[in-house]
């Protein structure tokens, strides 16, 4: 009580000392004069170039509505947003997967080994994606260190290596990248989990797969929920990468599409159209995510 | 003790099978940027050296090795970062005190939250290409501004992000107690929760910094083809001359590894997965 009577004194106090030279200011106005640039940088170079990709997919050739992109992008591209969809929809779901894996196995075991992943297994959420792009491109070449090894053990014949600069190519590269992203904040879930529940559930027989899927996963289902969202949200709309390991062949992503349409045709309709179907691809998970934040309260 | 041993041979495989994928397309880069000659299917090359990087720092000047001097896109990529820092830093420090000190109303605060979580949630490539067509017209595509301001527009989400949740942990009896024996409100920020919050700060200007080394897609969008960054030359190289494009790789994961030791232990999980989109 003491305390909110100071602040209202002090406020008082302050409202008098600048009201004197700037009647037009006072300090309730504080708060928002600091947040007014950021709020403008988001609003001017984010919000309205984003909003400006709905309507512009919208406007035809001859500058009047039409669904003339819309269909142009499907006559197209539907093979490009299948297939965008699909390799997404895979790469989050073996990341989710073994993300899981590695989390409980840091999560549960004491071993000198896991201490070593432990650290380790964070390098790929540090690189950026130009980098993990050109890793994979010598990496996955037809004359790459995989094929080499591949040959070397006798898997493949060494005049017919794999290709991997496709949809296998893509995966492995997302799944390296995001797969310890997850893991990391799957596994912060998992350490707030106290030992009790996994030792209450030993005691009455329980084995690991029942630990995982009875304790640990339910426990922690808004991380794993929050990790993936940021993932497949992340992969739908991630250019780099394949753009450098599959771009100009076909089926190439959404995003790859976008760029040949800008850079060589100029369209900015039918690549507002594609963008606008990646934004319809996220949306069920974005709408989640910024809900869950929301409710989360971001600012603690 | 049968069973324990069979586990323990179980993770050692699984360990090397994680080493192998982890590591060694690293290691290929590596390896590539010193290979001067390296025929398939060799398991090693016949001839390494550092040509290529003495070529891409600008040592040597040979005709032959088809790459290019990366010193002048290394010292332009680091100038915009630095002014992107500066930039994206003065603006996000204000903003993130007032959404964590000072009294917003529940809407507005809930409207500027959903307005800075946008970014993260939906792909930006689309924005950055209606970005351009509005640059075009006051002539900030291919400019090193244009470039500067896409960098911020992708950086300050979680600048703000980050300085909110820096200044919320520092608890406001302290301000308070210097107001009350007589600081100005600006005086007790200053004297008291700045300095609180510096490793907070200096984590999130680190992280800027690297989002704006790092940044592709905008850049590839308003920069190009006058604004050659590092990720640009990289992206360039990339087709044509694999042992360049290590050495350029190379050099940019350096401050990735560097940095993000120091400063990993200061962030948030969530806000990792931010960088180099």
């Amino acid at each position: 009580m003491d305390y909110s009577l100071k602040k209202e004194l002090s406020l008082k106090k302050e409202q008098k000392e600048v009201g004197g030279k700037y009647s037009h200011f006072t300090p309730h106005m504080l708060p928002y004069l600091l947040i007014l640039p950021a709020v403008m940088v988001i609003l001017l170079l984010y919000l309205y170039p984003f909003l400006a990709s709905f309507w512009k997919s919208f406007i035809g050739k001859e500058g009047i509505f039409s669904l003339s992109n819309y269909q142009k992008t499907l006559h197209l591209y539907r093979g490009d947003i299948i297939f965008t969809f699909g390799v997404t929809v895979f790469s989050t779901l073996i990341a989710t997967f073994l993300s899981i894996l590695l989390a409980v196995y840091l999560r549960l075991s004491k071993s000198w080994l896991a201490k070593q992943i432990g650290v380790l297994y964070r390098l790929p959420i540090f690189l950026p994606f130009v980098v993990v792009a050109q890793m994979m491109r010598s990496f996955l070449a037809p004359h790459g260190i995989l094929n080499l090894f591949l040959a070397k053990l006798d898997l493949i014949d060494i005049e017919n290596p794999l290709q991997f600069f496709n949809w296998i190519g893509l995966t492995f590269g997302f799944v390296w990248k995001e797969a310890p992203f997850m893991a990391l904040i799957i596994l912060a879930g998992f350490q707030m989990i106290d030992n009790t529940y996994i030792e209450a559930a030993k005691s009455v027989g329980a084995r690991l797969p029942q630990i995982i899927t009875k304790i640990l996963i339910p426990m922690n289902k808004s991380n794993i929920l929050v990790a993936v969202t940021l993932v497949f949200c992340s992969l739908v709309g991630c250019f780099s990468f394949p753009y450098m390991l599959i771009g100009g062949k076909t089926p190439g992503t959404i995003t790859i599409d976008i760029a040949h349409r800008v850079n060589y045709f100029g369209d900015y309709g039918v690549a507002n159209a594609l963008g606008v179907f990646s934004y319809l691809m996220v949306s069920l998970l974005a709408i989640y995510y910024i809900r869950s934040m929301m409710k989360r309260g971001l600012y603690e | 003790m049968q069973k324990s041993w069979i586990i323990r041979t179980i993770e050692i495989i699984i360990f090397i099978i994680f080493l192998f994928f982890l590591f060694v397309p690293l290691f290929s880069t590596i390896i590539w940027s010193i290979a001067l000659r390296w025929y398939w299917p060799y398991t090693f090359p016949q001839e390494i050296g550092f040509d290529y990087w003495l070529q891409a720092l600008g040592i040597i000047k040979s005709l032959t090795l088809g790459a290019v001097n990366v010193v002048p896109a290394f010292i332009l990529s680091l100038g915009i970062a630095i002014v992107v820092v500066l930039l994206t830093m003065g603006i996000a420090i204000p903003a993130g005190y007032a959404l964590a000190k000072l009294r917003i109303p529940k809407l507005l605060k809930g409207l500027i939250l959903i307005l800075f979580l946008l970014p993260r949630a939906f792909p930006q490539q689309p924005v950055f290409i209606n970005l351009m067509l509005m640059f075009n017209k006051i002539g900030l595509t291919g400019t090193v501004g244009g470039v500067i301001l896409v960098h911020l527009v992708v950086s300050i989400v979680y600048a703000v992000w980050i300085t909110t949740s820096t200044f919320s942990s520092i608890p406001p009896e302290l301000e308070e107690a210097a107001r009350s024996v007589g600081a100005s409100r600006f005086k007790a920020f200053l004297k008291i929760t700045l300095p609180l919050s510096a490793p907070g700060l200096i984590a999130s200007a680190v992280f800027v910094f690297l989002t704006s080394m790092d940044e592709f897609t905008g850049t590839f969008f308003i920069g190009i083809p006058f604004v050659t960054t590092l990720p640009m030359t990289l992206y360039s190289a990339s087709g044509s001359n694999i042992q360049f494009a290590s050495v350029i790789a190379i050099l940019l994961l350096i401050p990735s590894i560097l940095f993000m030791i120091i400063i990993q232990k200061l962030l948030k999980a969530e806000y990792l997965g931010g960088m180099g989109g």
